[in-house]
């Protein structure tokens, strides 16, 4: 196990790297010029160069590259976001908490919504309300998630305004929970129907227990193994896909972070937000190969 | 973004989706409410305390001007806790601006105006206690023009010598020429506190925002109390501020509301009871609730179609004339801006004491238009309803920065309306850095375009030839308009200390602008501020919408 893991770590680390080397250049090479785009207006020759200088952009790219590397695997440091004139890593500390609560109130809307709806879909399942939620899962993850942002917004705030279309939490969590909970919707619902059809169930009931026990404690509690799974790689992909849904509803945590820093070509904050995100999407996979490796040794020796 | 009033060049303005309601810098004076004052007279005895909280669509980019990328959102933040040696006056109709004291109780010139010379309040100090000194006004300066620093308006103290402490009361700014823009130039920038920051080296300015936050002393009516990243700042009163009666509330609570959208539903649920500014169509919303009122007041900002006077097509100067003849600039302001713009006629605005007021516009006149054309060999022989010369269709593309939907809109009505004269004008919009980008190159036909002035009247950027942009020069010409004429006057302009007396050379560019009609102009609109009438004073204007925060009072709450 201890090999498998080294392997994948390696594999891992090496991804990262390719990653952040990419997005380098990328962003160095498109058009735009930062220290014009964080002041956002027109500036004397002699200040652009002054600030090229301070920033060392003055410098050929692979020269730049080099020293970002070095800085970043030597040290660990990440240097200076350009429009906030603060570390790196500090700027990110700061975002971090608000995208880690969206996260969180979504995944909660999101299980909420997917246990309700998914067990009276199985519980009736092949009935008027069953097909109704179904077409309603598809509708809810076939929409593109910032169509159903501004929806919301049009919705709650302007023709039922309840909550601010901006700043505060229930929106964003809401469509983002919502969205995702279209596909967990489906999970449960099947994982459930199959866990019903198991003679263990037909024991239970044989046994004379309520209906509702049958279901909520016999039926749920094997149906949801997977699902606890689907959980656990759940959190970063909803740290990422908020990207979009904090850009619509101006929630600044570290989606709006990678927005901005790419409007403004802020170069070192935009390689540090790719690296989290990066990282974060490994380390689910990292947790989803283990679970499967627990799962199957075969995997081990791949 | 427009900056601070005082003595920019112009600059183009870029209404982002994200930064829409920042902009629109300055304007006019003019304060006329609309709608009912909030309180019957009599009752307005100014009164101390309470809090109000206002709408901000960003947060201040740091504390420290000279590093911090300029914007309004920073500008209203730090020249609220910061303070100016003297403070521009919104009174620029009637006669060039007045400077009203602030850290400066009082200036002088020298005969040869190349020396100017200001007395400081002895009682003025830092919230620490420490009073603000002659050496703080000449470290600012210092800081302001290291090139560690890199302050984006570094350029504006190129005429400034040397700046002097004579004595910890006096400061002598010594100019190497005398000119127009002398008092903005001193006067750009709020002044520092020397003892608490110069223990940071200069080359360590553009990395530590936080250090600056962390050391913070202030000279204003209000000093930062409490900062909570993307979400909310408060400032509170400060005790030590010079005015012993000022300010009337103890604590502003400026919340960051990055969508003016949503900015305009917390002041409709009174949850916010000031916010900067509007667009036109959201005016009859505030105005139906009585808790709600606006304020409006003319902007500096201009809005034209450049024509680019080196494309064949617009060189000749009737023309140009035929085109601005052939838009209805009134239908495009009715339906755009209703009763809050006007159509406009010179760069210097209606609003501004040397405005041409002999000018008119240019009627809307599409027969006149057609027959110049066609005095120029501009006709329409294959018949498909567009003006043709020597087998070339009188076509162009007419672009404006994308996320501005006003301009968008006046493309649109102005295709149309030019389509009635036979010319084919097609809206395209463009990431903004790309249409300068382009624009640079000469590549674009023609744009709508704001621009605004300010006070000191420098009309250079706009249309001097020296200003026409290309990759290596950043200029605001973007109509490319070369006139030896005009150049000589502005340089003159620029040359006289005394503006008054450049009167007749104010006047004699802007009749030759209205000749050569380099740019179509559009409009001239106002911003539209809206506050809870239980706000008494508060007095937004073109300059800033934090002007006067000072001044401002509530009533008891309850």
């Amino acid at each position: 196990m201890a090999g498998f893991l080294l392997r994948r770590l390696a594999a891992y680390l090496l991804l990262l790297y390719l990653i952040l080397t990419v997005t380098f250049f990328l962003i160095h090479l498109a058009p735009g010029d930062p220290v014009r785009m964080a002041e956002d207006q027109r500036m004397t020759r002699e200040q652009r160069d002054q600030l090229h200088r301070i920033y060392h952009l003055d410098r050929p790219l692979p020269e730049q590259y080099l020293a970002w590397l070095s800085a970043v695997a030597l040290h660990g440091d990440w240097g200076i976001s350009f429009s906030h004139q603060r570390p790196v890593t500090t700027v990110i500390a700061d975002f971090l908490p608000r995208t880690l609560l969206l996260a969180g109130a979504s995944l909660v809307v999101e299980y909420a919504a997917a246990l309700l709806f998914g067990i009276a879909a199985a519980r009736r399942s092949g009935g008027a309300a069953d097909h109704a939620i179904r077409v309603l899962s598809v509708l809810l993850s076939a929409q593109p998630v910032f169509w159903l942002g501004l929806m919301a917004i049009l919705l709650f705030s302007y023709v039922w305004p309840v909550f601010p279309a901006s700043g505060h939490l229930a929106l964003p969590a809401l469509v983002l929970g919502l969205f995702s909970a279209g596909s967990t919707l489906r999970f449960v619902r099947g994982s459930l129907l199959e866990v019903m059809s198991r003679d263990f169930i037909r024991a239970a009931r044989a046994k004379g227990l309520s209906e509702a026990r049958v279901v909520w404690v016999h039926g749920l509690r094997n149906a949801l193994t997977p699902l606890i799974q689907l959980f656990g790689m759940a959190i970063p992909a909803r740290l990422n896909g908020a990207l979009i849904v904090e850009v619509v509803f101006s929630w600044p945590g570290i989606g709006w972070l990678i927005f901005t820093s790419v409007a403004t070509r802020d170069y070192p904050l935009l390689l540090g937000t790719t690296a989290l995100s990066a990282f974060l999407v490994i380390m689910g996979n990292l947790v989803a190969d283990l679970m499967h490796a627990a799962a199957d040794p075969r995997v081990r020796h791949a | 973004m427009i900056g601070p009033a005082t003595g920019r060049p112009a600059k183009l303005i870029l209404l982002t989706l994200l930064a829409a309601s920042l902009l629109a810098g300055c304007g006019r004076r003019e304060d006329e409410r609309q709608g009912a004052h909030p309180t019957p007279a009599g009752a307005e005895t100014p009164r101390r305390g309470g809090s109000v909280t206002v709408a901000v669509i960003a947060e201040p980019g740091g504390i420290n001007e000279y590093t911090t990328p300029s914007s309004l959102a920073s500008d209203e933040v730090l020249f609220t806790v910061f303070r100016h040696l003297v403070q521009e006056q919104p009174d620029f109709s009637e006669h060039p601006p007045t400077f009203a004291p602030e850290l400066a109780e009082s200036y002088e010139w020298s005969a040869d105006h190349k020396t100017l010379t200001f007395h400081l309040r002895e009682n003025a100090v830092w919230s620490d206690g420490v009073p603000v000194t002659a050496e703080d006004v000449r470290w600012t300066w210092q800081a302001q023009t290291n090139p560690d620093v890199a302050w984006d308006n570094a350029f504006m103290k190129r005429n400034i010598r040397d700046v002097e402490a004579v004595d910890p009361h006096t400061v002598r700014f010594h100019f190497t020429r005398a000119y127009a823009k002398q008092m903005g130039d001193a006067n750009e920038g709020t002044i520092l506190p020397k003892h608490a920051w110069e223990t940071l080296p200069f080359a360590q300015w553009r990395q530590s925002a936080d250090w600056f936050k962390q050391h913070a002393v202030y000279s204003g009516p209000f000093v930062i109390a409490s900062w909570k990243t993307q979400q909310e700042l408060e400032l509170r009163r400060n005790e030590r501020f010079y005015e012993k009666d000022r300010p009337y509330l103890d604590q502003v609570v400026l919340r960051v509301t990055l969508d003016p959208g949503s900015a305009l539903i917390q002041l409709l649920n009174g949850e916010v009871d000031f916010f900067a500014q509007i667009q036109p169509n959201d005016a009859p919303r505030i105005k139906a609730d009585p808790r709600l009122d606006v304020v409006s007041y003319w902007s500096n900002l201009y809005v034209f179609v450049a024509w680019n006077n080196d494309d064949p097509l617009f060189a000749d100067r009737d023309v140009r004339r035929a085109l601005t003849l052939g838009i209805d600039r009134q239908a495009i302001v009715d339906t755009i801006l209703g009763s809050y713009g006007r159509v406009g006629v010179s760069p210097i605005l209606f609003s501004i004491w040397a405005h041409d007021r002999t000018l008119q516009p240019l009627p809307y006149d599409p027969a006149e238009a057609r027959r110049l054309l066609e005095s120029k060999g501009w006709k329409d022989s294959d018949g498909d309803g567009v003006l043709d010369r020597g087998g070339k269709p009188f076509a162009f593309e007419l672009s404006s920065n994308a996320g501005n939907q006003q301009r968008a809109d006046a493309a649109v009505m102005i295709q149309q309306q030019l389509s009635k004269v036979g010319v084919r004008a097609t809206p395209r919009t463009m990431e903004f850095n790309t249409l300068v980008d382009q624009a640079n190159k000469g590549r674009i036909a023609a744009m709508v375009l704001g621009l605004s002035i300010d006070t000191s009247l420098d009309l250079t950027g706009n249309f001097h030839s020296s200003q026409i942009p290309s990759p290596t020069n950043e200029g605001s010409n973007f109509e490319r308009y070369r006139n030896p004429e005009v150049d000589r006057l502005l340089d003159e302009i620029a040359a006289t200390p005394d503006l008054q007396s450049a009167r007749p050379r104010l006047d004699q560019v802007q009749r030759i602008l209205h000749r050569d009609q380099p740019v179509t102009f559009l409009w001239e609109s106002q911003r539209l501020s809206p506050v809870n009438k239980r706000i008494h004073d508060a007095k937004p204007n073109a300059l800033r919408s934090f002007f006067n925060l000072k001044d401002w009072w509530v009533e008891p709450q309850g």
